[in-house]
């Protein structure tokens, strides 16, 4: 057998899967036994993912790894998975956040292990899924798997409204996954109706397959009303998981209500499913309608990159501040995805990346001080610097990076966007760039609240109990302080890798012609 | 009646004769349930046997074949829906000795009343006279509500039997009227008769004031058996009441029977017609699925909740039925394949609340299921598949059953489309009620020490079927679309 017969990218998916079956039958009280398998089973899914990035050679056109076996034939459904320059940076950023986050889980998850474990497991099967599937209904098949397992972590495992926030997040996800599952029905079926109008014998045949419907719809094969109706959908499931402004209320409690490892997913992994499927899906399948749609959006992420950074500046709970900033930085996703040019895209990818190691690194961190206070509240915080530095040195250093500190990943991603976004939308960038500054404002506040100033009544009261960072702590956190630098230093290896999918995301909305985007210009 | 009749007819007679040796059986040795319920699973492997034997012409040579001249039929559609109602009748049977010795009420009784019902199914299933559609209904309505009320002692299976056999007999009686009108009018009660007298009179002329009487009566008399909104206020204190096995077969079993009695009656006979009743149809899905949601919403009970929720699923099914009417050959499809999908996943759900309550006293109340993960981890886990399945969330038969509807529906286009937009906005919705019963499994800590019960052998089996079925339909569909296809070839019109 070949090297390259491997179905490599279905490994690094269904590797999780075998891992949780595993999980599944070894003895409950084993807990040990049962962190180091699924440990194990996540470090092989990501060592996979890390051959898959090595053997990927940038900037070929199309998908790589491609496997495509007929699943339901009378629908011309079938199981096909692939990667591009996108999933492969999303693919790696989620086998590598998986890890991560069920190492960072051995401590703080002491109750029902095994069901925790096998949640994690199966929630990376269902996400690398969405990041590889290029089939809509296998799409559609991974994007709903995601919701089941974070539905229990959030609410077995989660704070005390737990159940509240993790009803509210499910039911969230599924209206705006379900007008989607409606509208890429009528996709499908579109695509069924002009074959059999032109008399193919299997019209079916590929009504579900990614690749031929971009065709089709770059071909103008779906007329404007209905892209504007079908993009309205998918612009919901996408913009609720984004989440956009007004759809983001169920992401504070998710969040603030989610054990810290969930925290770290959430952010790291589950807000990237929106920004993907809007530039994989949304935008090559109806590129009329996201021009027409891209004014409103436009709008919409500027709003939600001002709201989330005024509102997190008035946040007491350190939890809630980070959940807050992620509203704002995601809409830095959304500004880029929506300016369609060149730098903005490829800024608006490189910030899905750093947003899901930098704050993935700031839940870590969160989750670490709340393991030994049992509080998160910002003005009982004062004077961690001086009981804690090593904590409050790695705190500091996530906390610049978020603020985008030049040399650091996280300004490269959002100068990339301001700078696309001038090109095309002066306006918006003005707006976006002013609150870069009040995002400096609210984080490093808080920065100086928790790390600076005299000891706190509340962190003496604890005496002992508020021991510095651990080996494991530190380990968790170094790689992801790694990637942070070296991003924030060489850009060119995540841009190179995705430039690929930019060109052919751009060409497909924009087919060629220049587009008059300057709607207020 | 003919040789050839006999044979044709062999899969009903040897279901009737197998609810009468399972009383016989009892007869010789009272109350023992081994041999009766041997006999029960032995004569219904066998009648699943026959029934495939003559669907696939094995003994008459012709794919479909007809007895009593014409009166009854046997096409792909018929193997289709007798093979559902034995699965429903096997697993029904399978769940509810356990629950039933508890509570000392006889168990072979109970296999020979359900039997009966079944044979009354397939009787429906059978039909091509609207006779012979009515004898069927009846057959099969009549020994539901002797179930509804099988436990004799308990006042409220006593009142919502007796609340189910008097809207059940008025239902009936509306639905007779109705069948007269047809008879009076097309003189001839052959269900291809009736087609193609219907096929002149409706060809572009408007719908005679005593059709449209007929039209209506007849359509009431269908909506009360699926219990379609505004039809339904028997269903809930029905299924609450009944013993929970019964209360698993009443809200599929009747049903999909009743679904085969409106392919037959509307799409076949009434089909010509469709323009006219399918705006009701349409109208019918709309507040089903979306009042019987809102409903279930509400609900502490979980018995109660699949009630309402069973109206629900009724609705999304009527809308599958108005694709089929608006020319998609799909929606039919769509509709066998939900009503397979359904009849599984539910009684799996039924089965796990059977289970639950074998301890005398247990209710069906959300309480009951208060950390049922950490007292029974694999009923809790089975319970979740089940209720994922009725959400509709991948890869399930629920979600299969759900994809192909409103793939129909969009199809259609139109209003349909409309539809379909409405029904997994009600999808969500029934996320909300259906999950709260995970979030007490899961998430909550039990109320009260119960220690876990030993279930019987036949209960594991038969969730045991139920689940794979679950995950089968979901996942691989493939040949479930062959049969559904094939059936839904097989009409009519």
């Amino acid at each position: 057998m070949n090297v390259n017969d491997i179905p490599i990218v279905s490994l690094v998916v269904f590797l999780p899967l075998l891992g949780a079956l595993v999980v599944a039958f070894l003895p409950g009280k084993r807990t040990d036994l049962i962190r180091w398998t699924a440990l194990g089973f996540a470090l092989a899914a990501w060592v996979v993912s890390l051959i898959l990035l090595v053997g990927f050679t940038p900037g070929r056109p199309g998908f790589e790894y491609d496997q495509a076996i007929d699943w339901i034939p009378l629908f011309g459904i079938q199981y096909k998975v692939g990667v591009d320059g996108l999933s492969m940076a999303m693919v790696v950023l989620t086998t590598t956040l998986t890890w991560i986050s069920i190492l960072a889980s051995f401590r703080p998850i002491q109750n029902r292990v095994k069901e925790y474990m096998v949640s994690f497991l199966v929630l990376e099967v269902g996400m690398t899924g969405v990041f590889v599937a290029l089939d809509l209904f296998l799409f559609y098949v991974f994007w709903e798997l995601v919701l089941v397992p974070m539905y229990l972590i959030i609410g077995v495992w989660g704070g005390v409204n737990r159940i509240y926030a993790t009803i509210k997040f499910v039911l969230y996800t599924l209206v705006g996954s379900l007008l989607m599952l409606v509208a890429i029905l009528a996709t499908a079926f579109t695509y069924f109706a002009s074959q059999s109008n032109a008399g193919v014998t299997d019209p079916w045949q590929g009504a579900f397959d990614l690749e031929v419907l971009t065709r089709f719809a770059g071909g103008g094969g779906f007329d404007p009303t209905f892209q504007f109706l079908a993009f309205g959908a998918f612009f919901l499931a996408f913009a609720i998981k984004v989440p956009m402004f007004p759809f983001h209320t169920w992401l504070p409690d998710a969040h603030v209500e989610a054990p810290t490892a969930g925290s770290v997913i959430l952010a790291g992994v589950l807000l990237k499913l929106g920004g993907y499927g809007f530039i994989r899906f949304a935008l090559p399948l109806f590129p009329d309608a996201a021009q027409t749609w891209a004014p409103a959006i436009i709008v919409l992420s500027l709003i939600a990159i001002i709201y989330g950074a005024i509102v997190a500046l008035v946040q007491p709970d350190l939890k809630k501040l980070v959940a807050y900033s992620s509203v704002s930085h995601m809409g830095f996703v959304t500004l880029g995805i929506f300016v369609f040019q060149p730098q903005a895209l490829q800024g608006a990818i490189l910030q899905m990346v750093n947003h899901g190691l930098i704050t993935g690194a700031l839940f870590l961190l969160v989750g670490v001080i709340y393991e030994r206070t049992h509080d998160r509240t910002i003005a009982k915080m004062s004077g961690l610097g001086a009981r804690v530095p090593v904590y409050a040195a790695f705190f500091g250093f996530f906390v610049f990076a978020s603020v985008g500190l030049p040399g650091l990943s996280g300004f490269v991603g959002e100068f990339l966007t301001l700078i696309g976004t001038f090109a095309v939308q002066p306006w918006a960038a003005v707006v976006a760039t002013f609150v870069m500054i009040l995002a400096a404002g609210y984080l490093l506040w808080m920065f100086q609240r928790v790390a600076f100033g005299e000891v706190s009544d509340f962190l003496k009261g604890l005496g002992g109990h508020l021991t510095d960072m651990r080996p494991v702590e530190v380990f968790t956190l170094v790689p992801l302080g790694a990637l942070v630098v070296v991003f924030g230093l060489f850009p060119g290896l995540i841009l190179d890798l995705v430039d690929g999918s930019v060109t052919q995301t751009l060409n497909a909305v924009l087919q060629g012609a220049p587009v008059a985007l300057g709607l207020w210009r | 009646m003919g040789y050839e009749d006999a044979v044709t007819l062999a899969p009903f007679i040897a279901a009737v004769l197998v609810a009468a040796a399972i009383l016989f059986v009892d007869f010789i040795a009272p109350g023992r349930k081994v041999p009766a319920l041997a006999v029960t699973f032995a004569g219904l492997a066998l009648v699943a046997i026959l029934v495939v034997l003559t669907g696939q012409g094995a003994v008459t040579g012709r794919d479909e074949v007809t007895a009593f001249q014409g009166a009854y039929v046997v096409d792909p559609l018929t193997t289709f829906l007798d093979l559902l109602f034995i699965s429903i009748a096997a697993l029904t049977i399978a769940f509810a000795p356990d629950y039933l010795e508890e509570r000392e009420l006889p168990v072979a009784e109970f296999a020979a009343v359900l039997v009966f019902a079944i044979s009354g199914a397939m009787l429906i299933s059978a039909s091509a006279d609207l006779l012979v559609l009515f004898l069927g209904l009846e057959l099969m309505v009549l020994p539901g509500y002797v179930l509804a009320g099988y436990h004799k002692s308990d006042g409220y299976s006593t009142e919502g039997a007796i609340k189910y056999f008097l809207l059940g007999s008025f239902s009936s009686a509306i639905f007779l009227f109705g069948l007269a009108f047809v008879w009076g009018l097309t003189g001839t009660t052959s269900i291809a008769g009736v087609a193609a007298v219907l096929g002149q009179v409706a060809d572009g002329r408007p719908l005679t004031p005593g059709l449209g009487l007929g039209l209506a009566f007849l359509t009431t008399g269908v909506a009360f058996k699926i219990a379609a909104v505004p039809f339904h206020y028997w269903t809930p204190d029905a299924y609450q009441g009944s013993p929970t096995p019964v209360t698993g077969y009443l809200s599929v079993g009747p049903k999909v029977g009743a679904f085969a009695l409106i392919i037959r009656l509307f799409a076949e006979a009434l089909g010509p017609l469709a323009a006219d009743w399918n705006v009701v149809v349409m109208v019918l899905a709309a507040t089903t699925m979306t009042l019987g949601n809102l409903v279930a919403l509400t609900q502490d009970n979980v018995k109660r909740m699949l009630a309402y929720s069973s109206i629900a699923h009724t609705g999304y099914m009527l809308v599958g039925f108005a694709a089929w009417a608006a020319g998609q050959q799909s929606g039919m499809e769509g509709l066998l394949y939900y009503g397979a999908a359904y009849a599984f996943m539910n009684l799996g759900a039924f089965a796990v609340i059977a289970a639950l309550q074998k301890r005398l006293g247990v209710t069906s109340n959300l309480s009951t299921f208060a950390g049922l993960i950490r007292r029974e981890p694999t009923l809790a886990i089975l319970m979740t598949l089940f209720l994922l399945s009725l959400t509709g969330i991948p890869p399930t038969a629920g979600f299969f059953g759900k994809f192909y509807v409103i793939l129909a529906a969009v199809q259609a286009g139109g209003w349909l489309a409309v539809l379909a937009v409405l029904a997994v906005l009600n999808a969500a919705a029934a996320a909300f009620y259906y999950l709260r019963v995970v979030v007490y499994m899961f998430m909550r800590d039990p109320t009260t020490e119960i220690p876990s019960l030993a279930h019987g052998r036949l209960v594991w089996a038969g969730l045991a079927v139920a689940t794979v079925l679950t995950i089968v339909l979901g996942l691989f569909p493939g040949a479930m679309l062959e049969i559904v296809g094939g059936a839904a070839k097989a009409i009519i019109s």
